[in-house]
């Protein structure tokens, strides 16, 4: 009996000390929740890496080719390589060629700056400026 | 709080949930894997990594995934329990902190963790086990069937208060929610995936967003009415399952503890599933 109101109070303590926390300040697994809790716009500005064909159309590249299937995690892979420079993108877009479909030529790593409704509703692409480009080799 | 439980609903919960994050990490496995040899620049440590000052070598992680399996098959078998259950949970912790240690944090772990560690601390293989079954006294397992409930209406009521302390009342209106949603699917969009087939046409139609707004709330906020038990825990768990079906409809975000149920069964009395699935199958035989 002891022995359970002690576990019972340190489990939901530690639990609820997230109410106590800054909500941005997430933790795992005593997390503040705070997904989607924020404001924000629509305005998206974000890295990721275009395939680009033969024909000069290009398309995003799947998360995977960063080597996780996790969307946001992908995104930071990019933003780290961003953060670090040319030799960190170069290696990436390197290891994302040998990763990229069959009919793409060219890895181009982009910021893409978009407004998400536009994307989504009207098929409308913000900017988006290269950060790096590198040849997938046969 | 300390309400007599019988040992078999504790059971039924020790093999639930173990078997559910068995089955997490096991399909999980070839991500772990991958997420083991990213880029070193891009770990963040996070909980319990935060010992670490760079990542693991991968053949040391991936190992650490292996044994996180083996435990669970062992805690969920309810074998050496005494010894074995401390271990899964410390190996379940650094597993899933580890994966979530790369930058970001996901929130579809958290329960499964708390609730595995809480298990635990708990006589959980006193029944249904392979071990040695044991005879105790029920008050010993109510109080951890409650802890498990608490746990699961804490951490709802957490998200909730979170929406209220960082976008205030505003969050109610819709606007908040909606773009977030636009947000997230369109990020998908630019990652290859499939953006949500319902929140596309819904993003033109914003009078909706200020219902799910308010439902998410209710949902959230309204959690510890679970914790009354009986009707009213069904009639929530219910709710917020519907809630996590339209999260996966607009969002194309899984939250699979809550949708397979498992998140909820601390709320029910589970092994009455269990025996009415066992006298089912006598019958058939």
């Amino acid at each position: 009996m002891i022995k359970g109101t002690i576990v019972s109070i340190v489990l939901l303590a530690a639990t609820l000390s997230a109410l106590h926390r800054d909500p941005l300040d997430d933790g795992f697994p005593l997390s503040t929740y705070p997904m989607f809790a924020s404001k924000r716009t629509t305005k998206l500005s974000i890295a990721y890496a275009l395939g680009v064909r033969a024909d000069g159309t290009s398309s995003p590249l799947p998360s995977e080719v960063t080597g996780t299937g996790e969307v946001l995690q992908a995104a930071v892979v990019y933003e780290d390589a961003i953060n670090h420079g040319g030799k960190a993108l170069a290696a990436l877009c390197t290891s994302i060629a040998a990763r990229a479909p069959d009919d793409v030529v060219t890895i181009r790593i982009v910021v893409g700056i978009h407004d998400a409704v536009a994307l989504l509703v009207d098929d409308q692409r913000g900017t988006e400026h290269v950060r790096w480009q590198c040849p997938v080799k046969p | 709080m300390f309400a007599p439980a019988p040992a078999e609903r504790l059971a039924a919960l020790r093999i639930a949930i173990g078997a559910y994050a068995l089955v997490y990490v096991m399909v999980r496995g070839p991500e772990l894997i991958s997420i083991a040899q990213l880029h070193r620049g891009s770990f963040d440590a996070i909980g319990v990594t935060r010992i670490l000052s760079s990542p693991l070598a991968p053949w040391l992680a991936i190992a650490i995934g292996v044994a996180t399996v083996v435990l669970l098959v062992l805690f969920t078998l309810g074998i050496a329990y005494r010894y074995v259950a401390p271990a899964c949970a410390l190996a379940l912790l650094w597993t899933l902190t580890y994966r979530n240690a790369w930058g970001q944090p996901f929130h579809t772990e958290n329960l499964v963790v708390l609730h595995v560690i809480a298990l635990a601390c708990a006589p959980a293989a006193d029944a249904w086990t392979l071990g040695t079954p044991r005879a105790g006294d029920p008050t010993e397992y109510g109080w951890a069937i409650k802890l498990l409930a608490a746990l699961t209406a804490a951490t709802y009521v957490i998200a909730g208060v979170a929406k209220l302390r960082l976008a205030g009342a505003a969050w109610l209106d819709g606007e908040q929610l909606r773009n977030q949603i636009a947000v997230d699917n369109a990020r998908k969009v630019l990652f290859g995936a499939m953006p949500s087939r319902l929140a596309v046409p819904l993003l033109g139609h914003p009078g909706w967003f200020t219902g799910f707004s308010i439902a998410t709330l209710v949902v959230e906020l309204g959690a510890p009415i679970a914790l009354f038990g009986g009707r009213i825990a069904r009639i929530w768990a219910l709710t917020a399952w519907l809630f996590h079906l339209g999260v996966l409809a607009l969002m194309n975000i899984v939250f699979p503890y809550p949708l397979v149920g498992v998140a909820f069964l601390p709320l029910l009395e589970p092994e009455k599933i269990i025996r009415r699935g066992m006298r089912r199958r006598a019958r058939s035989v």
